[in-house]
Parts: structure tokens; sequence; C-alpha cells
């Protein structure tokens, strides 16, 4: 059986980010990157459903983007898949989820991957589209959002968390797409033995223009920082003023009092 | 001259920053108040592969570099100090000497269960009336058929309550000084081997600090750690790579310490501002943070040299005591920056604080490392 893991790398949540010089992304100097979040449980599902099925199955991560990617790729290496693609492209980050989307299944297409886990969405996007764009692209079912995953001969059965904290249950057959939500699993530490391990297993490199044949059906029109707020007013006085004061703003300011 | 980290060391350091932020930090205050690291954690710490980062993988170690081993020890020390020389005890001053001198037989015994943490390591130097002064030492060893008898005592013993693995030093005959040293492997659970006390510390209080008395302890021949006579020798080129260890838990601790001062000096507000806001607090940030940055290229460099199989017996008393004092000053620094909330114990830097001061002490005192560093200039 084969398996495929799709990660990004994304910013570290407690960076400061500023928009870039042409408005359309975020700076990238001085960032810290890591492994997206939803993306580790997709790569610890994976790792989990590769022991399960043992001699025999293999687990491939990707990754698209430019060189730090690599280190994303060595962490999902490290936690346990078996050999990683990195498609190369220092641009990625300017290319819409359809176009992401097309160069994986580009690559995916003659693959026969049984199984294909991405996270739900990333964390510094947000689309939620690549992983259900891979499956239309790669005509195969998929289901989203995923708090539970069991898999037996050829049958996935997947619990899906809907809103209100109702569940769902949902099952279908591979090929199939899954996307993974926070609450499907913990994701294991990479051991030092395990990222030892990790520098012998095989990293691929694809040029992303190889694989793109697509247009962006989207574009970034602008990114910026939400208008900063005013700093609220603070009355001062014996309550008879702070009364008078807040009346007259409630006036002024509000149609509460007209 | 590249200063970034291989992408390898970047991926170790983050797997280790995600182990100490969930499995060490939230419980690095209950560490220092009940002087006990848990069971759970060491043997957590062993199953990631911290105590045995950078012995061969042959002999169940990870393999790695002492790059990351300091990459570890400082990483876990920005949560936990008594965590971190754990570590640094363990590897640098048990496994270390094992893996450098021991016999392939050796190796083979005794190593797999240190580097599992199956086994804590220790390194039994220091005595009553011998510290930095180790041609002093005055427990004695004669050889009785297929063993050695070892009497005498040890004190200051990192790891020692352990009763685990250690690498013990005594000598055949006092009048010969260092010359009559040898190194012993020592199984600390066997008959004659008494612990006096585990010494109750200002810090790293969660590290075991033990004294020893040994009352005709018995060692199988097979268990000399290299050749009779040689134990000094052995014992600073221990203290040597030991010493990057301790750099790494100075350098850890201060950065620890450092990122709660850069914190709460953003969030505290005074006169109607934060107080990042007064120069006062920035210059005393900006020092801070270029001690932290030197100690970290010196220590890092260090570890580089020793991976490169080159000399780095200065260098490693460079980083012992420029990191060492780094983390008194940047802790000391950090609490001023608290104000009166950084004397209290649940603002963590009071713990710091004390956790930085035995790193100008152990592994050679400062005044030791200076003139280590200054022999070698006027040689």
């Amino acid at each position: 059986m084969k398996l495929l893991v799709c990660i990004k790398q994304v910013p570290d949540l407690e960076s400061r980010f500023k928009p870039n010089a042409e408005g359309v992304w975020y700076n990238e100097t001085d960032l810290a990157w890591r492994m997206n979040e939803y993306d580790e449980f997709a790569v610890e599902q994976a790792i989990r459903l590769r022991e399960q099925l043992g001699e025999g199955s293999e687990l491939t991560v990707l990754s698209i983007g430019p060189e730090r990617v690599v280190e994303a790729i060595k962490k999902a290496l490290a936690m346990g898949c078996d050999n990683a693609v990195h498609i190369q492209d220092p641009a990625a980050a300017t290319k819409d989820p359809w176009q992401i989307a097309s160069i994986i299944s580009t690559y995916a297409k003659d693959k026969n991957f049984d199984l294909i886990f991405t996270g739900m969405q990333s964390q510094d996007r947000g689309s939620a589209q690549v992983g259900v764009t891979i499956a239309e692209q790669l005509g195969i079912p998929c289901t989203t959002t995923i708090v539970g995953f069991e898999y037996d001969n050829g049958a996935i059965t997947a619990k899906r968390e809907l809103e209100g904290g109702i569940k769902g249950i949902v099952k279908l057959k591979t090929p199939a797409l899954v996307t993974c939500q926070l609450g499907l699993n913990v994701p294991r530490y990479p051991t030092l033995p395990n990222i030892m391990k990790a520098k012998k297993k095989e990293i691929s490199a694809i040029t992303a223009a190889d694989l793109l044949r697509e247009e962006p059906l989207a574009t970034t029109a602008s990114f910026h920082p939400p208008a900063k707020k005013g700093g609220g007013i603070v009355l001062e006085g014996d309550v008879g003023t702070l009364v008078d004061q807040l009346i007259g703003i409630l006036k002024e300011k509000t149609a509460v009092l007209r | 001259m590249n200063f970034e980290l291989s992408q390898d060391h970047k991926v170790l350091q983050s797997a280790v920053r995600d182990f100490v932020e969930k499995e060490i930090k939230p419980i690095a205050m209950k560490i220092d108040e009940e002087h006990m690291i848990p069971d759970a954690l060491v043997a957590k710490m062993g199953e990631m592969g911290f105590l045995g980062s950078y012995l061969p993988e042959e002999y169940g170690g990870a393999g790695l570099d002492m790059l990351s081993y300091a990459i570890v020890v400082e990483e876990v020390s920005k949560a936990c100090g008594s965590s971190g020389v754990l570590i640094s005890a363990h590897t640098s001053l048990c496994s270390g000497p094992i893996y450098t001198f021991g016999t392939e037989e050796q190796k083979k015994k005794w190593l797999p269960p240190l580097n599992s943490g199956e086994k804590i390591g220790c390194f039994l130097l220091t005595e009553p009336d011998a510290g930095s002064d180790a041609g002093g030492t005055a427990t004695t060893y004669r050889r009785d058929g297929d063993h050695f008898v070892i009497n005498g005592s040890k004190t200051f013993i990192t790891n020692g309550g352990y009763l685990g693995t250690g690498v013990l030093l005594a000598s055949f005959d006092r009048s010969l000084k260092h010359k009559g040293i040898t190194a012993f492997i020592v199984d600390l659970s066997s008959p004659g081997v008494t612990i006096l006390k585990n010494e109750n510390k200002m810090g790293i209080r969660g590290s075991y600090t033990t004294a020893f008395a040994f009352d005709d302890l018995r060692v199988p021949v097979e268990n000399q750690l290299g050749q009779e006579g040689k134990g000094f020798n052995i014992a600073m080129d221990t203290l040597n790579g030991g010493r990057i260890g301790i750099a790494s838990q100075a350098l850890g601790i201060a950065e620890g310490a450092f990122e709660r001062a850069l914190a709460y000096s953003k969030e505290r507000k005074q006169f109607g501002q934060a107080i990042s806001e007064f120069q006062a607090v920035q210059f005393k940030l900006a020092d801070m943070w270029t001690s932290i940055e030197t100690s970290k290229l010196l220590t890092y460099r260090a570890a580089c040299l020793k991976d490169a199989k080159k000399s780095y017996t200065m260098e490693s008393a460079m980083c012992k005591m420029h990191a060492s004092e780094t983390a008194t000053y940047v802790t000391k620094e950090a609490i001023q920056i608290h104000g009166g909330y950084g004397y209290i114990v649940d603002y963590e830097v009071e713990r710091m604080y004390r956790d930085a001061k035995i790193t100008e002490i152990y592994e050679g005192t400062n005044e030791v490392q200076r003139v280590v560093i200054s022999k070698m200039l006027l040689s």
C-alpha cells in the first residue's frame, strides 16, 4: 500500500508578522519556521497506518517550497516517513491553492497512492482548499476535518467533528484523501536516534515548474494588519460626573439615547 | 565562515524544544521544590535519546555529534537547570570516558544501558580534601585476586543518588600524587557503597549531589578503565569535554531567564508605559543578549572543534567560564527587570539565579579555567 502525506512549513505563530514590500504576503526575513500543526496530525496518522500495515507499505512525505522546507521534511522523516519529495519552489507562497493542489496532483497522478493525508488547513493562509482540490483533481473521494481514523482492508472509517460538537462517521474506500483536524492524535516527538536515521532517508527533488500546468484562479490583492483601534476613553471624577460624561458620550456617539 | 546551524541541527533543536516545552517546563518549579526529577521524566529523556546523543549507534547512542549534545543540554536547561546537568554529567563525565578510554568489551557492556537511561552515570573524582587538586585523591585501591578493593570517600557527586554507573578515580600509592591514580568503572548498586547524604543545595535542587563512602568495594579487574596510573589524564580529558556540557547548561539557564525578562519588560507597565520603553531596561536587555550570544558562539565553537577532533582545551575552558558568568549575570538582571516579582518563586527567575551560580563552580571553578587559559597563552 502506498501512502502520501502532504505538509507545509509555516511561520511560527509567535513570529512578528509584517507585510512584504509588494503588500501581498508577509516579509519572510527573521521568521522562525515549523511544520503546520494540522500537518503534524496528518503525519502522525499516516505513520500509525504505515506501522499497522507493516512490510510492503511505503509512506512518502511531500512538501512544496524553498530550501528551508527541507527542515519540515526532515522532521517528518524523523517521525517515521520512509522517503520524501521536495518540490522546489521559491515562489510557493504567491501561488493560490488551485496551483498548489495541481502541482501535487500532477506529481501524484501516476504514482497510485492508495491514501493521501493532509492537514485540514494551513496556519498561515488558512484556505483549507488544497486537500479537497487534490482529491477533486485526482478524481478520488475525500473527507475533511477528521478527528478519528480507522483502516481495514481498503475501507476507511473516519470520524468528523461538526459544528456544535456533533460527530459524524464517514466511510470511504481507497484510493482516497483525508484532511486532519486537531484532536485526531498526539503527534510523536522525533527522537534523537530517529533524527540520525532520517539523515539516511532519500529526499528526491523536483522543480515545481515541471509539474505546474495551471494558472491561478485567485490572487491576493492586499495583505495588511488590521487598522489600530483607539485606546478607549477613561473617565475620571466622582460618580455624578462619571454618569454625566457617560450620558453625554452615549448621546453624541451612539444611537442608544436618541 | 557560516554561523548558521545545519538543517539537521535545526530539526534536532526544534524537536528538543517541543519536548521541553511540553514535558519539562510545566514541572520545572516542582522539580526544584521537591528536590527530585521524576523518574518518568528521566525515562522519557532516555527514550528521546537525550542520554546518549553523541555516542555511536552501535553502543545504543543516537550517533549524533557534540554540537547536537550541546543543543540538547542548552534547550533542556532553558526550562530546568537540574535536568540539564543530569544529562551533562551523565554523558560527558561517565559515558564519555568509557567511550574514549574503554575497551571494546567495556563499551559493549556499559554504554547501552547508559545511553538508554536504564542506568544513570556519574563521575567520582571529588573528595572532601581533593576538589580542583585531583592529585590529592585519598581514595585507595589494592589488588585482591580478580578484584580491586576500593576504600575511601567521594563528595559532591552529581547524579550519585541514582546508584547507577560511575567512573571512579582511586590511588594505589598516595605518595605518587596524580601518577598513582587509576580510573575504574563501578556499579554503584554493589555492596560496599554507602550514600552518606544527598546535599541540600542553593540551586539545581532537582539534581542529586551525593556524598559516598566506599568500604571494601570490590571491583572486577576487567573494570579498570585505561592504564594503571593514567587516571589523572582520563580525569583531565573528561573534564575538558564536560566543560562544553556545563557551558551549554549555563547558556540555557541564561536564555531561559532572558526570555522571561524580555517578555515581562513588554508586559509590565509603570508611569504609563511598558518598562521596555525605558532606556535603563533597554540597555540591560542589550547587554544580557550580547553576553548570551558570545557565550553561544564560544560554546558551539568548542563543540565543533571537538567534533572535528581538533584541540579544544582552551576553547572549552573559555566557553565554560564565559557562559557561567553570563548565566549568573543574566539571571541576576532578569530578577532586577522583574522588580519585586522577580524575587517571588512563581516568576521562576529566582530559581534560575540559584541554578546559575553552580556553573561558575563545578567541573573546574572559573579560577581554574582562567589558569588553563592563561597557561596556554603563556606556554
